[in-house]
């Protein structure tokens, strides 16, 4: 029953190199088992909660995050003989989640192209060196701390795109540089480039929100700005 | 064990606090940072900056999605 699954398979193969693969002695494996529905469910379906979440960073809604979550699974299980088992399930499902977004949602967004951020110099980007050296760090890291969940979602959904997968993927997922490479597409220094820069740009537009509803991030100044900010948040 | 200073422990600190590779020793840039209050203040937004991401970024799928994506698999495997 598994006999015409090597149409996709082929889609798939185009769409992305996957090293390290020799795909024709994946083709001449035998017809995978007849229970690759339910062992496919099993691994792959508790990833879910997760490639919903990215896909929520990614599409920015609801309704298209959902569908590109869908369209993940559908093309992870029509590839799923490919699957090599024992490597990492994660990883494999994030490059197809991200292939689709690029492949289809990104261009239906029509969304300026970003992709030459990556050559702006720091200067360019604005805040390249810390903004916050005057008041002290551990300070930050509080104000930080006490970030609600909607500004973090906010600042983050408007740093250049590629930062944000770059940021995302690090941060959020705890992929290694050379698997967010690998999910990217993009050469190692790519990766440490957008993720640095990226999460410079995400401190500032923290930084600058606490600046702008006076929450100080000089310790004495504290208990006023706790006050603030719950002032600010009813 | 030495000390690499606040140039180098500043410029490899990310890649320190992610365990990938860098141009520094792990525990030369540790060393630096116990010795350094305001290096070590910086390790630590840069710790919490990636926690309240992290925090922020959780989601759970829709009921209906899971239903869905099932029903969907099914019908590919059934087409097949």
């Amino acid at each position: 029953m598994f006999a015409t699954l090597d149409r996709p398979v082929l889609a798939v193969r185009e769409a992305w190199d996957t090293p390290g693969i020799d795909w024709r002695v994946m083709n001449d494996q035998a017809p995978a088992e007849p229970d690759a529905r339910s062992q496919f469910e099993e691994q792959a379906l508790p990833y879910m909660d997760q490639l919903y979440a990215a896909a929520m960073r990614m599409t920015r809604n609801p309704a298209d995050a959902a569908d590109l979550v869908q369209e993940t699974f559908v093309k992870a299980f029509a590839s799923w003989k490919t699957f090599t088992q024992g490597t990492n399930l994660k990883a494999w499902l994030y490059r197809i989640l991200t292939n689709a977004y690029i492949n289809t949602y990104r261009k239906k967004q029509r969304e300026p192209y970003q992709g030459t951020i990556d050559e702006l110099e720091d200067w360019q980007l604005g805040g390249a060196e810390s903004t916050t050296a005057t008041s002290t760090r551990s300070a930050e890291a509080e104000a930080i701390d006490r970030m609600p969940a909607s500004v973090v979602k906010d600042a983050l959904q408007s740093i250049p795109e590629d930062f944000r997968l770059a940021v995302y993927l690090a941060d959020v997922e705890g992929f290694a540089y050379q698997e967010i490479a690998d999910i990217m597409k993009t050469p190692i220094g790519t990766v440490m480039s957008r993720l640095h820069r990226g999460r410079r740009m995400l401190r500032d537009l923290l930084a600058d929100y606490a600046k702008e509803r006076g929450i100080d991030t000089a310790p004495t100044k504290e208990r006023g700005s706790k006050a603030a900010a719950s002032r600010s948040t009813t | 064990m030495t000390d690499c200073g606040c140039d180098k422990a500043r410029r490899d600190l990310e890649e320190y606090l992610r365990h990938e590779v860098c141009k520094t020793q792990d525990s030369d840039i540790a060393e630096h940072l116990e010795n350094c209050a305001e290096c070590s203040d910086e390790a630590l937004v840069a710790r919490t900056l990636t926690e309240v991401v992290a925090r922020a970024c959780k989601e759970s799928a829709p009921e209906e999605l899971r239903d869905l994506v099932l029903t969907r698999i099914r019908e590919v495997q059934a087409s097949h």
